[in-house]
C-alpha cells in the first residue's frame, strides 16, 4: 500500500445527487474539485450527516468514482444506522462538510502484473474506483480477475458497468440466486486451490465486511499471497491523532486510518 | 478595540484561553495541515507515560447519544521517543505546548517528569491524575485527596514547569480534591476527564468496549462538567481550566462564566477539526460586540441571584 505526504482538507462540498439503488443502498454525488483531484483508488473521506450533536461523530466512506474534468465525485453507501439513514435523506444543492483524502492507498500493479481482486458487498465501492483508475493508465482488463460477492441477487450493483470493462468477473450470491452459490471467498479459495487463479505474478486486493477479511487474511498467510486488503473501524478523529481506530497486527497496533485503511493481508491479526 | 483575550497561569502568558485536550490531538502534527496551530492559546499533549504503552485491545471507541466512550489505555511512544521524535516539532510552534504526564505510581510521574526537565519547547506540566481507563494507577491517584496530594507534591518538588493538576470527574467531592493539590503547589487545575461509562451491544449481549468501561466525553458530559467547574470555583484561588463537551463559542463562555479561565476542546476536535481556531476567533467577535477589554473581566461572573 502506498503513502505520499497528502495535505488533508476541510472543504463543503456541494450535494449534486442522492440516487437510490435499492431501498439500502445509495449513491451520493458531491461537487468538490480539490477532492476530486487529490483522492486516490483506497483513500477515503470522513463526513458530518448533520449539523447537530446527535449523531455526533463524523463518517467514512470510500471514495467510489472521481470525475476530475467534472469536480465531482461519488460515494455509494449502505443504510445501516442514523447516520447513513442520514445521509440518504439528503437534497440537491445541500452543502456537505468534508474531510479528506484521508488514509493511505492501494499501490499498483506493474503492467507485466496479472490483478485479482475480492470484493464483498459494499466493498466493491473502492474497488470500482481501483478498477477504473487501472483502466484509465491502461492496464489490460485481460489482466484483471474480480470475485464479487454479495448475500442477495438485488445487491449485486454495478454489474452493466463491470461487464463492460472486459475483465474476468465471478459471482457469488449467498442464497444461489446467481453465480456461485455461497460465500465469496469459498469460491475464491476454491479457484486458488484448482489452480485457476495463478500465485506467480498476481498481485491480490480485498475490501468486505471483516469476516471476509479475515478469511483472506488466513488464506494469504497460508499461502503466503500479497494481498492488500482495505479495513474499517470505528474512527473518531480519522485523521491519527487519537487511537481509537486500531488494528491488531504482528507489528503492534496500527492505526486504520492513518496506518491503512489499506494493508498487507499477512500482517494484521483479524478476530 | 481589540479585545486582549490572553491569560496566564503563573509567569506563563498564553495568546488566547483555548487549548486543545489531551488525547485528543496526538501531538499535535496530524491537525497542522488543517488548521493554523499558532491561533491556539496551547497545545496539550497525549498523556506520556515512562515506557511507551501499547493501550488496549480494540473496540477502543464507541459513539453514544451526543457523546462517545474511549478506553484508549493510554497508548504513547513513552517519554524517550517523545522527546527525541515528538518535541521538536512542537518546539518549532509559537503557541504554549503543555505536556500532560501519566503514571502508575508517584514514582512513574517523578520519572517522566525529571526527564522532561527543563527540556526546551516545553512550557508546562499537565499531570493526569484522573484516566479512567488504566487499572494499576491514574485514576486512584485522582480520587483520592492524600494521593492526589503526595503526586502533585512529588512532581512539584521535580520539575521548575508549572504545574496543572488534571482532575477526575469520577469522585464525591472534585472541589475537595481542587482544594489538596493546590495546597500541593499545582499552579492550575483542569476539569474534567472523561466519566466512567459503558455501552452494551444487546444483540450479542456483550460490552461495546474490549475494557467493559470507558471515558464518556463529548456534549453529553458539558452540563456535568459545568456543575464541577463552578463548585470548584468556589472553592479554589488558582487558575481553572475547564473541559468537557465544548463544541463551539457559546459553550466556551458558559465555562467562563462558570469560573474557569481558560478552556479546552477534546472531541470537539473530532467533530469539527477547526472546532478550537473558530472558538478563538468567536471569543474575540463576542469581546469586540459586547464591548468587553479582556477576556478575563468575564471569569465567574455567573449572576446567582
Ligand atoms: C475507511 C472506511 C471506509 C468506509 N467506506 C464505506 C463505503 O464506501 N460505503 C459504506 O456503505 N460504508 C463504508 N464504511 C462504513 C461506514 O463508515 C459505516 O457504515 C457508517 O459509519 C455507519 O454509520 P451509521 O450512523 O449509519 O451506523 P451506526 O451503527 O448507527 O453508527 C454508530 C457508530 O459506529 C460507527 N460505525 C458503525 N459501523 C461502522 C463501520 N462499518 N465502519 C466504521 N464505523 C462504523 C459509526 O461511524 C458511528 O460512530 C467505511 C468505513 C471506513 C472506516
Ligand atoms: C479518545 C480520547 C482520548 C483521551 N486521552 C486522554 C489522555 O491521554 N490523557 C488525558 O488526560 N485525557 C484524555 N482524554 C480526556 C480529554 O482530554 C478530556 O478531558 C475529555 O474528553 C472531556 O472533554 P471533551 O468532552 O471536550 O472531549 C481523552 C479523551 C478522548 C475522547
Ligand atoms: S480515528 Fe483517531 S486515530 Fe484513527
Amino acid at each position: 500500500m502506498r503513502t505520499k505526504k497528502i495535505m488533508i482538507h476541510k472543504d463543503e462540498g456541494l450535494i449534486l445527487s442522492v440516487e437510490s439503488l435499492n431501498e439500502k443502498l445509495f449513491k451520493l454525488k458531491i461537487y468538490s474539485p480539490v477532492f476530486s483531484l487529490m483522492a486516490m483508488p483506497g483513500n477515503f473521506c470522513h463526513l458530518k450527516v448533520n449539523e447537530e450533536s446527535f449523531p455526533l461523530l463524523r463518517r467514512a466512506f470510500s471514495f467510489h468514482r472521481v470525475e476530475k474534468d467534472k469536480g465531482t465525485f461519488e460515494l455509494l453507501f449502505k443504510v445501516v444506522g442514523l447516520g447513513t439513514e442520514l445521509l440518504s435523506r439528503k437534497n440537491p444543492g445541500e452543502k456537505i462538510d468534508l474531510l479528506a483524502p484521508l488514509g493511505n492507498f492501494f499501490s499498483f500493479p506493474r503492467k507485466d502484473e496479472k490483478i485479482v481482486l475480492s470484493a464483498g458487498g459494499m466493498g466493491i465501492a473502492p474497488l470500482l474506483f481501483f478498477l477504473n483508475y487501472l483502466l484509465e493508465k491502461k492496464f489490460n482488463p485481460e489482466r484483471i480477475t474480480l470475485f464479487f460477492g454479495v448475500k442477495k441477487e438485488k445487491e449485486l450493483i454495478l454489474l452493466d458497468e463491470l461487464s463492460a470493462m472486459r475483465i474476468k468477473i465471478h459471482l457469488a450470491t449467498e442464497d444461489g440466486t446467481i453465480g456461485f452459490k455461497g460465500r465469496i471467498t469459498e469460491l475464491f479459495y476454491q479457484e486458488l486451490k484448482e489452480r485457476r487463479v495463478k500465485l506467480k505474478n498476481t498481485m491480490f486486493y480485498a475490501c468486505g465486511p471483516t469476516p471476509m477479511l479475515k478469511k483472506i487474511s488466513d488464506i494469504s498467510k497460508k499461502h503466503n499471497l500479497y494481498c492488500q486488503i482495505s479495513l474499517e473501524n470505528h474512527m473518531p478523529c480519522g485523521i491519527g491523532a487519537c487511537f481509537g481506530c486500531v488494528v491488531k497486527t504482528i507489528n503492534g497496533y496500527k492505526r486504520v486510518c492513518k496506518d491503512g485503511p489499506v494493508f498487507d493481508a499477512r500482517e494484521v491479526i483479524l478476530d | 478595540m481589540i479585545p486582549d483575550l490572553s491569560v496566564g497561569i503563573g509567569k506563563i502568558k498564553f495568546s488566547n484561553p483555548v487549548l486543545v485536550a489531551s488525547g485528543t490531538f496526538g501531538y499535535g502534527e496530524e491537525y497542522g495541515s488543517i488548521i493554523d496551530l499558532n491561533k491556539l492559546g496551547g497545545i496539550i499533549t497525549k498523556s506520556i507515560t515512562f515506557n511507551p504503552r501499547e493501550g488496549h485491545p480494540p473496540p477502543r471507541t464507541c459513539e453514544t447519544p451526543s457523546g462517545m466512550l474511549n478506553a484508549i489505555g493510554l497508548t504513547n511512544v513513552g517519554v524517550k521517543r517523545f522527546i527525541k521524535e515528538k518535541l521538536p516539532f512542537l518546539r518549532r510552534l509559537r503557541t504554549r505546548i503543555i505536556v500532560n504526564v501519566a503514571g502508575s505510581t508517584v514514582e512513574e510521574y517523578v520519572e517522566v517528569v525529571r526527564k522532561l526537565e527543563g527540556k526546551k519547547g516545553i512550557d508546562l506540566l499537565e499531570i493526569n491524575i484522573s484516566c479512567p481507563n488504566v487499572k494499576e494507577g491514574g485514576i486512584a491517584f485522582g480520587s483520592k485527596p492524600e494521593s492526589a496530594y503526595k503526586c502533585i507534591k512529588a512532581v512539584k518538588e521535580n520539575t521548575s514547569f508549572p504545574v496543572i493538576a488534571k482532575l477526575s470527574p469520577n469522585v464525591s467531592d472534585i472541589a475537595e480534591i481542587a482544594l489538596v493539590v493546590e495546597e500541593a503547589g499545582a499552579d492550575a487545575v483542569s476539569l474534567i476527564n472523561t466519566l466512567v461509562g459503558m455501552a452494551i451491544d444487546f444483540e450479542n449481549k456483550k460490552p461495546r468496549l474490549s475494557n467493559v468501561t470507558g471515558g464518556l466525553s463529548g456534549p453529553a458530559v458539558k452540563p456535568v462538567a459545568l456543575a464541577m467547574v463552578w463548585k470548584t470555583a468556589q472553592k479554589v484561588k488558582i487558575p481553572i481550566i475547564g473541559l468537557g463537551g465544548i463544541m463551539n463559542t457559546q459553550d466556551a463562555l458558559e465555562f467562563l462564566l462558570a469560573g474557569a479561565s481558560m478552556i479546552q476542546i477534546g472531541t470537539g476536535n473530532f467533530v469539527d477539526p477547526e472546532c478550537s481556531v473558530k472558538i478563538v476567533e468567536g471569543l474575540k467577535k463576542y469581546c469586540e460586540e459586547k464591548r468587553i477589554k479582556r477576556i478575563g473581566n468575564l471569569v465567574g461572573k455567573l449572576k446567582t441571584k
